[in-house]
């Protein structure tokens, strides 16, 4: 059971959260071409290896956070982002 | 081999005063308390406990312990019971279980002499042909699957689970395991001490040197007088992410087996070796045992294993099984010294006799063929935290290489010494233990942002300054100059695995694979390193050219009922529900709530409500208290029409759609009061829809002012439906006006209900009917719907279901989410189209729905067949005429008892979508009937006159 | 095609009744399944990954295209990754009529492989129940026994007594939190000997002068004239595969990996609509037979089969979150056992042996991304989610089609990679999140 380290919880058990995928900015809805929009909502980089993406405290804080984790190893990076699914800076 | 108990031995572990009765095959048999069942059957001299799997050969003792592939056995309904390891228990009912009529004549050990056709994977190369005879050829076969019976009336028996979260956790207790515990729990850290056995002290158990006596005295005192708890008789099956570990404890006194989960801050395996067996020419027969499971007999249970023995010895174990064979009366006819070059060939002999043939050919008598041909290191639980242990030739067995910091090996695993040296690596490897532990501690607690300070600074990662343990050599005996089983589970020889891997399966997964070699119940502890030995000789490589497999957990089998614990699967009612219960009602399940499908008579219900008025519990409709000044714009955001200029007491339908315009929820929302909002959605959606909308304010909009709080179970929902429902609300409410024209339809007002303050009443309804839709503080909705009940029986008053709602809104033709339409369907398809604000700055799905105009998309459409008598299944499917081609389907379907006839809602291609189009339905029997598509969704009262009321 | 000739074996011996008691009566052992080969610097195609799906479509390129210059390409062994992995679950009871057709095709091939193949791939149809325990599944149910009937695919829902019938272990009672309402139940379906089916496909493959090459990881795809860096990326070709063993040079370039398919989609500048989870299976020790059908519950989550060998084979749905570790966890099982045993309570005492996992490349609904991709002779045959064992003959075929002929066959054309680019998704998704 991964310990997934939530910004206000502390670390929980997985299964105390959700999974929101990949961490990716959403294109603007009024200027997005069909390749664009549809590659934000269905193509992913899917590395096996350090991934920023998005994780719900479904039963704890109910907060959304980005955080870096390693798919490979499933260590995380510090620190998490709250709030913020577009990676980079908050 | 003649088996038998002997007189009394200092290390026994028997109370010879508790004598306990069993029955073996039906026969009546006593042991001791303390005796597991294999010692209780070989001290009365039982010699075959069970029939291989192919070959039905007569298989006997070979380890004496949990891992011994041959004392599989059945205990009542309990199938595969070790009997190496459990304990005996009067009145147990053992049986044998794979053999037939029975035991000692088995008419499958007639395959023995099929031997040369039934190689490993035979049946891949025949049985093809003819093809109709394979699933006989099957049955057939499947009646060689081993093991047990599973009684189907086996009670799923009380299984508890406990969660724990010591600092560190020692998965073995032998010497070096306790001494890791005491040294961690002295330096300040709570221990667990997880003992695979039934007591703990490890190989010292069953070591009748004064020595080893004395230390194990010791350890034990020192335990008892410590914080470290022990469990025997449990074992950590796995170690997954961070250190979360999986223990069965299987002598817990009331759950049959427990599953304890452990998050250890550290863990220490420990687990000692596990001797494997030597792979010659009959090998498996009854009387070759290892040289652990000789001392195990003689020390624990005083069972002496045989009149005179040959001993073949690689090691130190070797030697002292000797000793404590000469000391029980064990005629030893030779010591064959594996150290100096001497070999086992093979055994010979009839029945009891267990001749061994030596390298030059010469036989010598005996009953007991001892053999210590050295050790398996079981790295499972490294494997399981990511380890690839390396094999080291001079020592012959495989070593850890770079565990993860937080999992520290000692004792046998880790490398040899005398017992001083191993309790010394076992101290110092609990301190490390405990001080990696104290970090973590203080890393978990200080990054959980609410928890208390934490004093002081993280102490640093302690480093590794144990002082290794050597590696004694040892010869690398796997198999001798004649070909033997490697795995007894299977029986599967070398022979079987040389030629598996001249055919090709190579490498050792794929021998594995083809061979089914070590996937057998003794999990490959016995059997891995001697599969790999002879794919090494196959290739004419090294072990360590060839590796090994990973071991996977669990390091020990363990139940699915302790797997499963107690059944939490909740159940969710509404406050109102008692009166239900109370009054006929048919239940429905709806996820987890338990709903009211219908009180006897839907049709009646149906009409009650179109005539009278009726009471529908809506309880499990999802409900969000919204508040602040931005909620506006989050509606807007989330649903495809507008909502900037909802006024104070209106309510509007929304529909929401998915980032890529697929329909996601439905629902009303009103406007309470300046800053408040409450949301309705559908019952399934309630918990979805609630996170997605944090979502959106969380990750795109962090910068809104507006405060989500869940409300579907702080409220009762009652909907009050049927024209004279305003007549029945004047007699319960205060404080609000029910007049059309001051309350009309799609508006909400405050009210006092049956004298409850705080009630929210809206003016809508899925049924088509002038509604009131209450939503009442949920400690009251009993009350409520009581005094509704009571206060309407003068009006025709009567429940109704969601049986009787949902004919009702077919009959209105309202779509319900998730059955009218699918994973596909986007927001145009549900017909309204118009309400999608494509000119509106931004909201859910926007690109999607634009692009979607153009697109030619499925239709939902109401559909009425021809035949108004015959009711289409909910899936039927709209074809075209007489061809297979699919066209749509109907989604829904029912008899409406207010229009005489039956009536669908259906999804259709674009091109049919159109009023009066002429349709094929086939039904579920193969009939096509005509249907016709309707001019819009209403079945009934298109115009809506009847909800504006 | 050039020194064809030369490397065609010599042909090996049948696998019969007849041919293992002769060999048994003359203690002869048996050639080996596959050569090894040396790595040649060029082939017609490559195919890479050594599962079911790669060595199905050399199989196929060889014996329907004449094609026989076609390297597979392993980074570990053959059947290493899902073919070895999964539950060996075959069907064709799907929901959208392109699903049904194409895993119908699949079924048949699965029929006809023991006699095709030589090699007894053990296809034990012994029918597959898909168990409802609420209206709604029970309506899925009904929407998919009708989209199969007009697909010619035997189907039908029954109610608790036919399930009791068909599978007396089940509890049809109604003690369960979420008693059984109903069941699809498909005759046709059941269960393979995966490995069997590697090994078969190998062999034939390798007969007809495809190598397989275990151990050969690739490194990079060669492209020219694409968009991209290097020459990769839409509007490009291929022109050979890097490897750990040199390069080969190559016109077509087939991706049949899964875990990797992203991966290895991106050496050729190609991003897939994939996201890669673990999921995890487990057996039990043996114990006689007693469960005779396949039974699958989507709402709990759960399918399990008894095994000729006596163990139950259990899976589940994929791990929740992107993961490319393989070492399985404990809710797993703890999650597994609690619904089997709702489905089954008198197996409590049954034990789990082993548990496992795999990698799932999961696309947004739930169907597979097979065929041409923006870059010339780069196909791709990924996205295989839960479901690609089932899918292999029939997916080696119209892949071998559609490289040899450089056009979709009409099975496949739903299938597309361009349907991410078109919003023309594929329906499945409704039946399929834990449809075994």
């Amino acid at each position: 059971m991964l310990l997934v380290p939530c910004p206000n919880c502390g670390p929980r058990n997985s299964t105390d959260l959700r999974y929101g995928g990949e961490s990716h900015a959403r294109p603007d809805p009024n200027t997005a071409s069909p390749a664009e929009w549809r590659a934000y909502l269905y193509l992913r980089d899917n590395p096996a290896g350090w991934l920023r993406e998005n994780w719900y405290c479904a039963s704890g804080c109910r907060r959304w956070f980005s955080i870096e984790r390693n798919t490979a190893t499933n260590e995380f990076r510090d620190p998490p982002l709250p709030g913020n699914k577009r990676g980079g800076a908050a | 081999m003649t088996m038998s108990r002997q007189g009394v031995q200092p290390t026994e572990v028997i109370d010879r005063a508790a004598k306990l009765r069993f029955r073996w095959n039906g026969k009546r048999f006593s042991g001791f308390e303390g005796d597991t069942i294999a010692s209780a059957l070989a001290a009365a001299g039982e010699q075959i406990f069970s029939r291989s799997m192919k070959y039905h050969r007569p298989r006997g003792i070979l380890t004496a312990d949990y891992w011994d592939p041959n004392l599989m056995v059945q205990v009542g309904d309990d199938p595969n019971v070790r009997a190496g390891h459990r304990l005996l228990e009067s009145g147990m009912d053992v049986r044998s279980q794979n053999a037939w009529p029975s035991l000692n004549r088995d008419i499958k050990a007639a395959n023995s002499l099929l031997g040369r056709f039934l190689t490993a994977g035979f049946y891949y190369k025949t049985f093809m042909r003819p093809q109709w005879l394979w699933p006989t050829y099957e049955r057939v076969l499947a009646t060689f699957a081993p093991g047990g019976k599973i009684d189907l009336d086996t009670p799923h028996a009380y299984h508890d689970k406990r969660y724990t979260h010591p600092d560190v956790v020692v998965a073995g207790a032998g010497p070096a395991g306790i001494e890791a515990a005491l040294a961690a729990s002295s330096a300040g850290a709570s221990v667990m001490l997880v003992s695979h056995e039934h007591s703990v002290g490890g190989h010292l158990r069953y070591s009748s040197a004064a020595a080893d006596q004395a230390a194990l005295a010791e350890l034990r005192t020192a335990l008892d007088a410590s914080d470290v708890e022990v469990l025997t008789d449990s074992t950590v099956t796995g170690r997954y992410e961070d250190n979360w570990l999986g223990i069965v404890q299987r002598n817990h006194p009331i759950a049959v087996e427990r599953l304890i989960k452990a998050r250890a801050k550290t863990l220490v395996a420990a687990p000692g070796l596990i001797e494997r067996p030597y792979v010659f020419e009959g090998n498996d027969r009854p009387g070759v045992i290892t040289s652990g499971a000789a001392r195990r007999l003689v020390n624990l249970w005083g069972v002496k294993p045989g009149e005179r023995a040959v001993v073949f010895s690689a090691n130190a174990e070797g030697d002292a099984a000797v000793a404590d064979l000469e000391r029980v009366g064990t005629e030893i006819a030779a010591v064959i010294d594996g150290r100096t070059g001497g070999s086992i060939s093979s055994t010979r002999g009839s029945s009891r006799a267990v001749d061994a043939v030596v390298a030059d050919g010469a036989s010598i008598g005996a009953d007991l063929l001892v053999v210590a041909a050295g050790w398996t290191a079981p790295t499972s639980l490294l494997n399981m935290a990511g380890d690839r242990p390396v094999y080291d030739p001079a020592a012959a067995r495989f070593f850890p290489s770079d565990p993860p910091s937080n999992v520290l090996a000692t004792g046998g695993l880790a490398g040899d010494a005398g017992l001083d040296g191993l309790r010394q690596h076992g101290a110092a490897t609990g301190r490390l233990a405990a001080a990696r532990a104290a970090a973590v501690r203080h890393r978990l607690q200080s990054r959980t942002a609410r928890a208390l300070p934490v004093d002081g600074d993280e102490p640093a990662w302690a480093p590794d300054e144990r002082a290794p343990l050597g590696r004694d050599p040892h010869p690398e005996l796997y198999r001798a100059d004649t070909h033997g089983m490697v795995d007894m589970s299977e029986d599967i020889s070398s022979k079987d695995l040389v030629a598996a891997a001249h055919e090709g399966y190579d490498s050792v997964e794929l021998a594995k694979r083809y061979t089914t070699a070590t996937m057998g119940p003794s999990q490959g502890k016995l059997e891995t390193v001697n599969t790999v030995a002879a794919i090494a000789e196959a290739r004419g490589e090294t072990i360590s050219q060839v590796g090994t497999t990973v071991w996977r957990p669990p390091y020990a089998p363990l139940t699915l009922g302790a797997l499963a614990g107690r059944m939490f699967e909740p159940v969710r009612v509404s406050s109102i529900h008692p009166w239900h219960e109370a009054n006929n009602v048919s239940i429905i399940q709806a996820g987890q709530w338990l709903r009211p499908d219908h009180y006897g008579d839907p049709a009646a219900e149906v009409r009650n409500v179109r005539e009278n008025v009726g009471l529908i519990d809506v309880t499990p409709l999802g409900k969000l208290d919204l508040r602040g000044p931005d909620v506006p714009k989050l509606l807007s955001l989330l649903y495809v029409n507008k909502w900037m200029k909802l006024g104070v007491g209106r309510v509007r339908y929304g529909m929401m759609c998915a980032e890529d315009g697929v329909v996601l929820d439905d629902g009303v929302t009103g406007r309470l009061g300046e800053d408040h909002y409450m949301m309705s959605t559908t019952s399934s959606g309630a918990g979805g829809v609630w996170e997605w909308v944090e979502n959106w304010l969380q990750t795109e909009r962090p910068d809104w002012q507006v405060h989500v709080t869940p409300v579907t179970t702080a409220y009762a929902s009652i909907n009050v439906a049927g024209p004279k429902s305003r007549e029945l609300m004047s007699g319960v409410c205060e404080g609000v006006d029910l007049d059309a024209e001051a309350f009309p339809y799609m508006t909400v007002r405050e009210a006092t209900v049956a004298g409850v303050a705080g009630c929210f009443m809206w003016r809508i309804g899925f049924t088509g009917e002038l509604s009131f839709e209450l939503h009442v503080p949920a400690g009251h909705g009993l009350h409520v719907w009581e005094a509704l009940m009571e206060a309407g029986s003068d009006l025709g008053v009567g429940p109704f279901g969601l049986e009787g709602q949902r004919v009702m809104r077919l009959e209105k033709g309202h779509f319900i989410v998730g059955q009218d339409t699918d994973g596909l369907t986007l927001g145009p398809s549900t017909g309204l189209g118009s309400l999608i604000k494509l000119d509106k700055d931004d909201f859910a799905g926007k690109p999607e729905l634009a692009w979607a105009a153009d697109r030619s998309l499925p239709m939902v459409v109401a559909i009425q067949p021809d035949d108004p008598d015959v009711v289409p299944e909910e899936a039927a499917q709209i074809v075209r005429g007489d061809t297979n081609e699919i066209l749509g389907r109907i989604t829904s379907s029912r008899y409406s008892p207010t229009l005489n006839r039956s009536i669908c809602l259906g999804q259709v291609e674009a091109d049919l979508a159109a009023g009066g189009t002429k349709v094929t339905v086939l039904l579920e029997s193969g009939e096509r009937i005509g249907a016709t598509v309707i001019d819009h969704h209403a079945h009934f009262d298109p115009a809506g006159e009847r909800l504006r009321g | 095609m050039a020194g064809l000739a030369g490397r065609l074996r010599k042909r090996p011996p049948k696998y019969s009744a007849a041919a293992l008691a002769w060999k048994g009566l003359r203690g002869q052992s048996w050639p080996r399944v596959w050569r090894d080969c040396d790595l040649q610097r060029s082939y017609d195609a490559v195919v890479i990954g050594g599962g079911v799906h790669g060595l199905a479509t050399a199989y196929y390129l060889a014996r329907n295209h004449g094609m026989t210059n076609v390297a597979v390409l392993d980074k570990a062994y053959l059947g290493s990754g899902g073919s070895g992995r999964n539950t060996a679950i075959v069907r064709s009871n799907y929901l959208t009529p392109e699903g049904v057709a194409f895993y119908d095709r699949s079924v048949h091939l699965y029929e006809q492989m023991a006699v095709e193949l030589n090699i007894n791939v053990m296809f034990s149809q012994r029918g597959h129940l898909t168990l409802a325990h609420s209206d709604a599944s029970l309506r899925t149910m009904h929407w998919r026994a009708e989209v199969n009937k007009l697909g010619g695919v035997n189907s039908s829902v029954i109610g608790p007594d036919e399930i009791k019938k068909e599978c007396p272990s089940l509890d049809t009672s109604d003690h369960p939190r979420y008693p059984i309402q109903g069941a699809l139940y498909h005759p046709p379906g059941g269960v393979v000997r995966h490995d069997a089916v590697v090994w078969g496909y190998a062999r034939a493959a390798d007969h007809m002068g495809v190598e397989m090459h275990q151990k050969t990881e690739v490194t990079d795809i060669l492209c020219e004239g694409g968009d991209g860096p290097d020459g990769k990326g839409a509007g490009g070709r291929v022109t050979g595969v890097r490897t750990n063993r040199g390069d080969i040079s190559t016109p077509i370039v087939i991706n049949c990996t899964a875990g990797w398919a992203s991966l290895i989609s991106t050496m050729a500048g190609v991003r897939l609509p994939i996201t890669t989870h673990p999921l995890q299976a487990a057996v039990t020790e043996p114990v006689k037979m007693f469960l005779p059908t396949v039974v699958v519950s989507g709402s709990l989550h759960v399918y399990v089969s008894q095994t000729d060998r006596g163990e139950l084979v259990f899976g589940a749905s994929v791990d929740p979150y992107a993961n490319y570790s393989v070492r399985g966890s404990l809710e797993f099982t703890e999650g597994l056992a609690g619904h089997v045993l709702e489905l089954m309570p008198g197996v409590s005492r049954m034990r789990i042996l082993r548990q496992w996992s795999g990698l799932c490349d999961m696309t947004p609904d739930y169907s597979p991304v097979m065929g041409f991709t923006p870059v010339d002779g780069f196909l791709v045959d990924v996205g295989w989610g839960t479901y690609g064992f089932k899918a292999a003959p029939v997916s080696g075929e119209q892949m071998a089609e559609a490289a040899a002929t450089g056009r979709t066959p009409k099975l496949i054309e739903a299938f597309a990679l361009s349907r991410f680019d078109n919003g023309e998704l594929v329906g499945e998704k409704g039946a399929a999140s834990v449809g075994h």
